[in-house]
């Protein structure tokens, strides 16, 4: 959908124990367990597109960060690679 | 609770100084200028309150004030981007307050000495933003890099994330400007030359001016090395089944000797088990991993390439296991953003609840890191047990020597304090675990502060245990350079100077 | 999610804990503002565009948080800081820059919330009797006329004057899609919401007008004069209800913002609808291949980032595309995450209170602009930002243009 619908904004009830204190409601996504925020701070209800939007701006915000530093990154996996095929 | 009103005639006197719109005395700007992130007496909060705050645009209003503060004897204090977490911004004898933030501009980029000249009042991120269409950049780096300011980091003699290449703050200002406790202005380096490296002329009075948290006057202009921006950076995080497998890890990339080195960094188990309750690269690790630590190097791409490949030879042999490109890119680029983060704090009962941040951070040599790391624990654990209201973060450890890196660690003991629930019992018992901590840093041969200074309440008791016969020796200087006690009064027992002499 | 959910979202913050001293509406802010407090970390500063301008803690983000804190320790009153919380222009630059919002906002489901604390303290402001002289003038005007005196004090903006820009236009009233045009658009930039309705009518989207539209609220929830932000909200719902209407369309996101975040709280029913932000919607149309753009555009080009837009809803994409659609545009783009530190200055109706303060906050923004090789036209996508951005371009030689407009002339329409 394109825009804005009210229904739409609820998170979704299902989720997965990932340990006894973090949950997750979509892939690589994780969450508190809600249980522990009961007592002296309470969750807010954030909109699904507010959700999500953080998490994709947060993946922007360290991108720009790193390029803040340096033109380009150097790859581990790459070099793990390269030191196989060299035997090393 | 009335905030000590400041005589008429001197806040007449700054208005004529520094223009009616540089002048605040309302409460909201008192209030605001009061603490800084460090734990804070929240139940006590009107004793820091300064009488007065002064905005200065240029060096020779920021010595007019200061006159004006020598000759009434009025406490000054000098605030820059207010995150120091010493204590040092906090007006504890109210007085003026010198706020430096309009002081923001660049003055000169001279990209034939490579030099950058600024006011104190800019922060290193924004400065860098206008270096990069240069190809320069400013990597002084701290985890607060987005948002202290330079006057501040000289003000602390402040600790940078990728020394190990670039140098901290001392190492990337050449010289500056500054305004002494009796209003006179000089202009300090290593000798003379505003734009020299190294020199051997006389005394070298920039390291004595750098670090003194504003007891020693207000810096007005600085003069930093314009530094090549990097064309490549590699970052690494690696895993380990205990603290002293990454122990030694960390020793042994720290000895590879690859001059694009640019830090490492040693996580303990306790911070590891911290990670797990809500960073997205460490909760799904496997439960084997107990300890972490991290690689950065920054340079051009060819010396990074094959210092990179190094260091992946070296993990492969210690039998560091790689954590991934996705986990230490992530990671190494959020090394500002995941340290004061509120809602880290738990009860004992597992209760999500919002904590400031106490951040320890003593320098201790490679070989007592284990030893320190236990005593460390142990004394926040008995806060811990005795108050409902600490909890223990965990350690970092990061290599502290500039240019050559690994046989000092800044290193940090993390503490979440829930400031909310302060009064007085609770207040001292920090006061005298923080205390504490300091003591086994300096029985370890260590520092109590790599970074942030050492003049917090509890810690700074143990400045003459430390320092032996140099305290006297800072005495004797601060009574000289400030005969009347006003730059910064209170901090790190320098009333001290005064007292002997009556 | 239901009206109760949003409610309870509002005040999550209301707890046991407190000590009890802050006045309500306040209270329900106390764990955002300790949420604030005890990080201390200050990395909003250099983010803010008040700060970047007046560099005084008091308007720092940080102070608007600590200011709840005193109050709640008994050292300071609403008297001490009202005025304080002018210098807000509510772009969500604090809030976003936190990393108690980009790094575990998400993962608490608790992030930082500025802009509600101040929209509080500006309300319990106006409710003790402490007014801003010219917000209290507007929401005056606004009250009497149905819209905001975008044309100045004394020309008024009526709602039956409200769809004058709409002149020719042919559009019906009422029907299951309007068009909801903002109040400085409708009546100061006309030519944004014409470009808008041309170009949906070119991708055969049916449209009306609402029968008569009010202003939002918007500004009035943000000034602090929420009774009649209610009035406008109630009329608007039901007008759109008389009419049939389930979906709407925002040109400014502005409204678009005011309506997701207040509407719904406002309303039991409030799920019958669809908001939607024309850009999205026209963005699409350009994909589809619906809307051609066929004509030359032939200028150097930078894009500003809304902060409504790109802040506060994380759109900064659809814009970006839409303008490298358009043939023989050059442009010079500056990446979305710097511009979370730019501003017009305008948001929040800082201008109408502080027009000084704006003028230098959009007077820096076209200076970024001047930097940039060879850009002779800055192009934006919220009608409030163009206000003040067209006062600083001209003085400065730069020539400033809504998206829409662009994007009406490239598909061969005149505005
Ligand atoms: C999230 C976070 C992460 C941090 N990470 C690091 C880190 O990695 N490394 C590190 O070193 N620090 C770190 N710090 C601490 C802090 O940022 C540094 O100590 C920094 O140098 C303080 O700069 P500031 O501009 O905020 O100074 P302030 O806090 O305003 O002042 C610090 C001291 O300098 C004095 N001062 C200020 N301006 C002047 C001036 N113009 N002339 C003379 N004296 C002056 C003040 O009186 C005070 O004593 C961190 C803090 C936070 C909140």
């Amino acid at each position: 959908m394109l825009g804005f619908r009210l229904s739409a904004q609820r998170p979704p009830a299902e989720h997965r124990r990932i340990s006894d204190v973090v949950i997750s409601r979509y892939e690589h996504v994780y969450e508190v367990d809600p249980r522990l925020m009961q007592e002296h701070v309470r969750q807010q209800s954030l909109p699904e597109w507010d959700f999500h939007r953080i998490i994709e701006n947060r993946v922007e915000h360290l991108v720009w960060m790193q390029q803040h530093f340096a033109d380009s990154v150097i790859s581990g996996d790459d070099l793990i690679r390269e030191l196989e095929q060299e035997g090393d | 609770m009335a905030v000590p009103t400041l005589d008429t005639a001197v806040v007449d006197e700054l208005v004529a100084i520094c223009g009616e719109e540089n002048v605040l005395t309302g409460r909201s700007a008192l209030f605001n200028r009061a603490r800084v992130p460090a734990p804070f007496p929240l139940h006590r909060w009107e004793q820091f309150t300064p009488q007065a705050v002064v905005l200065p645009t240029s060096t020779e209003q920021v010595s007019a004030v200061v006159k004006l503060a020598n000759r009434a004897r009025v406490p000054v204090v000098p605030r820059a981007g207010a995150t120091g977490l010493s204590d040092g911004a906090v007006p504890i004898r109210h007085g003026i307050l010198v706020d430096v933030k309009r002081m923001d501009k660049i003055l000169e980029i001279d990209v034939d000495d490579r030099t950058v000249t600024v006011q104190p009042g800019i922060n290193m991120m924004k400065l860098s933003q206008r270096l990069q269409p240069l190809g320069f950049i400013y990597p002084d780096d701290p985890a607060s890099y987005p948002c202290s300011l330079v006057g501040g980091r000289i003000g602390t003699s402040g600790f940078s994330l990728i020394s190990g290449r670039f140098g901290h703050t001392r190492d990337l200002v050449i010289s500056f400007e500054i305004v002494l406790p009796t209003g006179d202005v000089i202009r300090v380096g290593d000798g003379g030359g505003r734009k020299i490296r190294k020199s051997s002329s006389g005394y070298q009075l920039k390291h004595l001016f750098m670090g003194h948290q504003g007891t020693l006057g207000i810096v007005t202009e600085a003069t930093l090395e314009l530094v090549t921006r990097p064309e490549a950076e590699f970052s690494a995080f690696f895993s380990y089944p205990s603290y002293l497998d990454a122990w030694r890890a960390t020793g042994e990339f720290a000895r590879s000797g690859l001059a694009t080195l640019a830090g490492v960094v040693l996580f303990d188990e306790q911070k590891v088990a911290y990670l797990r309750r809500d960073d997205e690269a460490w909760i799904p690790a496997p439960d084997w991993v107990k300890s972490i630590t991290a690689v950065a190097m920054y340079g051009q791409k060819d010396e990074v390439r094959a210092g990179a490949k190094q260091i992946m030879r070296i993990a492969k042999a210690n039998g560091s296991t790689y954590a991934g490109d996705e986990v230490s890119q992530g990671d190494w680029w959020s090394r500002h953003d995941r340290y004061a983060t509120p809602l880290h704090g738990r009860t004992r009962s597992g209760q999500a609840v919002l904590m400031s941040w106490h951040c320890e951070d003593a320098a201790i040599n490679h070989s007592q890191l284990p030893a320190v790391r236990e005593k460390w624990h142990w004394i926040v654990d008995d806060l811990r047990r005795r108050f409902d209201t600490f909890d223990d973060w965990g350690m970092f450890s990061y290599t502290n020597g500039a240019f050559r890196p690994g046989g000092d660690y800044l290193t940090e003991i993390d503490v979440g304090i829930w400031e909310q629930r302060y009064d007085e019992e609770m207040w001292a018992a920090w006061v005298d675990a923080k205390r504490e901590i300091a003591r086994v840093a300096i029985e370890h041969g260590g520092s109590m502060s790599s970074c942030h200074g050492s003049c917090r309440e509890g810690e700074v008791d143990l400045l003459p245990l430390e320092l032996g016969g140099g305290f006297d020796v800072m005495k004797k200087v601060k009574r000289v350079l400030d005969p009347n006690n006003v730059m910064n009064p209170g901090k790190y027992l320098l009333d001290q100077a005064y007292e002997e002499e009556a | 999610m239901s009206a109760e959910d949003v409610r309870k979202g509002r005040e999550q913050a209301t707890n046991g804990d407190g000590d009890g001293n802050l006045p309500v509406g306040i209270d329900e802010w106390r764990d955002a503002a300790y949420n604030c407090f005890s990080s201390g970390h200050k990395f909003c500063r250099e983010v803010c565009p008040v700060m970047q301008v007046t560099h005084d803690e008091r308007h720092s983000p940080t102070a608007f948080h600590a200011n709840v804190v005193a109050m709640e320790k008994g050292h300071l009153d609403i008297e001490d800081v009202a005025e304080d919380y002018v210098h807000c222009t509510m772009c969500g630059a604090c809030e976003l820059r936190c990393p108690n919002t980009l790094f575990t906002g998400d993962f608490y489901r608790f992030r930082q919330r500025t802009i509600g604390v101040v929209r509080a303290m500006r309300k319990l402001a106006v409710d003790r009797g402490i007014h801003q002289p010219n917000w209290k003038r507007w929401a005056e005007r606004t009250d009497q006329w149905g819209n905001e005196p975008v044309l100045g004090w004394n020309i008024e903006t009526s709602d039956a004057k409200v769809r004058d820009w709409a002149v020719g236009l042919d559009l019906p009233t009422g029907g299951e899609t309007v068009i909801f045009a903002d109040c400085e658009a409708a009546f100061k930039r006309p030519s944004i919401p014409r470009a808008v309705a041309l170009l949906l009518q070119a991708g055969g989207i049916e449209f009306g007008l609402m029968s008569q539209q009010w202003c939002c609220g918007g500004p009035m929830f943000e000034t602090g004069y929420h009774d009649i932000a209610h009035k406008m909200v109630e009329h608007n719902i039901l007008d759109w209800r008389r009419n049939g209407t389930k979906r709407i369309i925002c040109p400014d996101p502005h409204d678009y913002i005011t309506i997701i975040e207040h509407y719904p709280e406002l309303d039991e029913n409030f799920d019958e609808f669809e908001v939607v932000l024309a850009l999205d919607l026209i963005a699409d149309l350009i994909r589809d291949g619906k809307v051609t753009l066929t004509n030359e555009i032939d200028s150097t080009v930078t894009y500003h980032d809304p902060c409504r837009l790109n802040k506060r809803l994380g759109k900064w994409q659809a814009p970006r595309e839409i303008l490298r659609a358009i043939p023989g545009l050059k442009f010079v783009d500056v990446d979305h995450v710097t511009q979370w530190s730019y501003c017009s200055g305008a948001g929040s109706n800082l201008f109408v209170e502080k027009p000084e303060l704006t003028a230098k906050i959009s007077r820096r923004r076209i200076d970024k602009v001047k930097e940039l090789d060879g850009v002779d036209t800055l192009v934006s996508a919220c009608p409030w930002s163009e206000r003040p951005l067209t006062e600083q371009g001209e003085a400065q030689g730069l020539e400033v243009y809504d998206i829409f407009e662009l994007v009406a002339e490239a598909a061969g329409f005149e505005v």
